[in-house]
């Protein structure tokens, strides 16, 4: 097993092996020289903690820093950062991890360092390339979005990220027809909600983007051509009943704007189980007949999003059997969950495969749990314990999180 | 008539089902599931483990239940508690209404460490084995009561328990507790976990119960020597 092969660090692998000894004693972390990642010195980094660097945690903050030196290790998302970039769309349980550590950790692993530095290098002028997280059941698509998300959230793109398009096509309490087209399904409760959202996340672009067209929403209401976006939002969420249609505007406005050479921003739409729009929803209309997926406002104007023929920004999605509809469990590939419609709108897009975690990994987050002092049970701190947890858990991230939860 | 015929009409089904019985011959010998008595070197065994180990080699051996485990993390206390939470045999609820609650009480636990100060992070325990433990310690009662009868009327009278008896009684009192007072809405394992954490600082309602037990078998010392065994 290696770590990096920078000079200092050959007492690292050294100290590695010797940690069944030290884990026993949780209050003397291992003490290592500090990599040579990032420009800062030490001294300055280490604002609440008083111990210096340990093997799994690195002090590299910023996404954009990270390299290959940091695969393995774990990064805190600042505390400040962390309401605004993540209103919505980590994982559950991720999130009662972070109120009990009190404090927001995510490991850097390789479909994520790989998505950034194709965000880094790609050329905006040319059509949107689209990604594709795949992978089986918790193995770490949504984290690595999350990271993505992180990544693009401090280079100043505006964010859009749909936390689980299944949401969109299923346990829908209200479904009204749309006033726009007499054929659509509005959702007023998901719509306001992710604008509610999207809101918080990109409060500063809000008002600096004008509006490039006069939208009537009755007789009486309409915004009009160069308002800025956070109006025509406040609307969203004010008037719970055009809250689809107004989604449709952003996403319009936001699609004719990306690429602009004149303020232009770089968009990045994160959709998290991007394979609910194209399969069947559980929703039915009055006569009970069922809902395809087209005939919702909301799945339609994604779809559009989806497409290329915008340019000035990225399209990240996940593929998600957990919360899909009509697939049967052991599915994980593009083509089983997408289905043959939703390949052919996908194609062309880079997968980016998410594995189980390796050898390296899976003992950061080992050492990670017992620094948190999630892992109590006496007999999982020892070798035998940590042999066992390897064989129930196969190195699937979730599997070993949920086998952590309860030792 | 008809009553007879419909009798003799029913599909046969036997009149004992061997459910729970394990009925093995006495020939049969228990299964050794640890593991660490299998790594012992030939070196270094007792005379009395190379008999067993000769004794096992031509003796049948019973199956092994699906409850033990070679695990590491196998605890045969915890196992009689999820034994007893089981309704009509679905281990599976109640082994993961069991986990809920110790995920539960740690992850209450960690909350106040990693938010407490310097000086205070020792006094925090966080292990919910531990503390599970410990609380069913603080509910077993030392004492019982046994009804005795004596000239026409029965007395409670104070009697010792055995240390199975003491276990069982912390254990029912606390699924009682947690299933009949609580309020209805709250789920079994925030329930548990409540109670837990109360009983292992001493407080709440089964310590309680085991306290009012302990004052009634004192207030009867009197009768105590009714008791002939």
């Amino acid at each position: 097993m290696e770590w990096h092969q920078t000079p200092g660090n050959h007492a690292l692998c050294m100290r590695y092996h010797s940690t069944p000894a030290i884990t026993t004693s949780l209050s003397s972390p291992i003490k290592v020289p500090p990599s040579s990642c990032g420009q800062e010195a030490v001294g300055m980094e280490l604002e609440t903690r008083p111990e210096t660097l340990s093997i799994f945690r690195t002090q590299e903050n910023d996404p954009a820093c990270q390299s290959e030196q940091h695969l393995g290790q774990y990064y805190t998302v600042p505390p400040s950062h962390f309401h605004t970039v993540f209103p919505h769309g980590l994982p559950p349980r991720y999130q009662q991890q972070v109120k009990t550590f009190n404090e927001g950790c995510v490991m850097v692993r390789q479909p994520a360092l790989e998505l950034i530095s194709h965000l880094k290098r790609a050329d905006y002028s040319k059509p949107t390339m689209r990604y594709l997280l795949y992978g089986v059941k918790g193995s770490g698509k949504t984290m690595s979005l999350c990271h993505t998300v992180h990544y693009c959230s401090t280079q100043g793109w505006l964010v859009l990220h749909i936390p689980d398009a299944h949401l969109w096509v299923k346990n829908c309490k209200e479904l009204l027809p749309s006033s726009y087209h007499a054929s659509r399904f509005d959702q007023p409760i998901q719509a306001s909600n992710w604008l509610r959202n999207f809101r918080t996340t990109n409060e500063h672009f809000l008002s600096k983007i004008k509006l490039r067209q006069r939208y009537v929403w009755t007789k009486r209401e309409s915004t009009e051509e160069g308002r800025p976006l956070g109006e025509l939002v406040d609307m969203g969420v004010s008037r719970v009943k055009s809250s689809s249609d107004v989604v449709g505007a952003v996403l319009k406005e936001l699609r004719l704007q990306a690429g602009g050479t004149e303020g232009g921003f770089r968009l990045a739409v994160a959709v998290d189980g991007v394979n609910g729009l194209w399969g069947r929803t559980t929703l039915k209309k009055e006569d009970k007949s069922p809902v395809a997926p087209e005939e919702l406002t909301l799945v339609h104007n994604l779809r559009k999003m989806i497409n290329n023929d915008w340019c000035g920004g990225a399209v990240i999605a996940t593929l998600s059997q957990t919360g899909s509809l009509y697939a049967p469990s052991s599915a994980y590939l593009p083509q089983e969950l997408l289905g043959e419609e939703g390949f052919d709108s996908m194609d062309p897009f880079v997968p980016v495969p998410v594995s189980l975690y390796s050898e390296k990994e899976f003992e950061s987050c080992y050492l990670y749990y017992l620094d948190r002092h999630w892992l109590q049970h006496p007999h999982s701190r020892t070798e035998e314990g940590k042999k066992e947890l390897i064989f129930l858990s196969n190195r699937n991230p979730s599997v070993l999180e949920r086998l952590c939860a309860f030792l | 008539m008809s009553a007879s015929i419909t009798g003799l009409l029913k599909p046969w089904t036997p009149r004992l089902f061997l459910v729970r019985w394990s009925r093995y011959n006495p020939y049969y010998l228990e299964p050794e599931p640890r593991k660490e008595v299998y790594h012992i070197p030939e070196t270094e065994l007792t005379p009395e483990q190379k008999e067993e180990r000769e004794l096992k080699s031509v003796r049948p051996i019973k199956a092994a239940t699906n409850s033990v485990t070679s695990s590491v993390f196998n605890d045969p206390v915890l196992s009689k508690f999820v034994n007893m939470m089981m309704k009509d045999g679905d281990k599976i609820i109640a082994k993961g209404i069991i986990t809920q609650t110790l995920e539960n009480m740690k992850r209450k636990q960690v909350e106040k460490y990693h938010k407490a100060p310097e000086g205070k992070k020792a006094e925090i325990e966080c292990n919910p084995y531990a503390i599970f433990h410990q609380a069913l310690e603080n509910c077993k009662p030392v004492i019982g009561l046994a009804s005795i009868q004596k000239g026409g009327k029965f007395y409670q009278v104070p009697i010792p328990l055995t240390d199975n008896r003491r276990r069982f009684l912390a254990m029912k009192w606390m699924i009682t507790e947690c299933r009949d007072n609580k309020h209805r809405l709250t789920l079994m394992y925030e329930k548990l976990s409540q109670e837990l954490l109360a009983a292992f600082s001493k407080e709440g309602n089964v310590v309680k119960r085991k306290h009012e037990l302990h004052k009634m078998a004192e207030s009867n010392r009197a009768y105590a020597h009714y008791r002939w065994w």
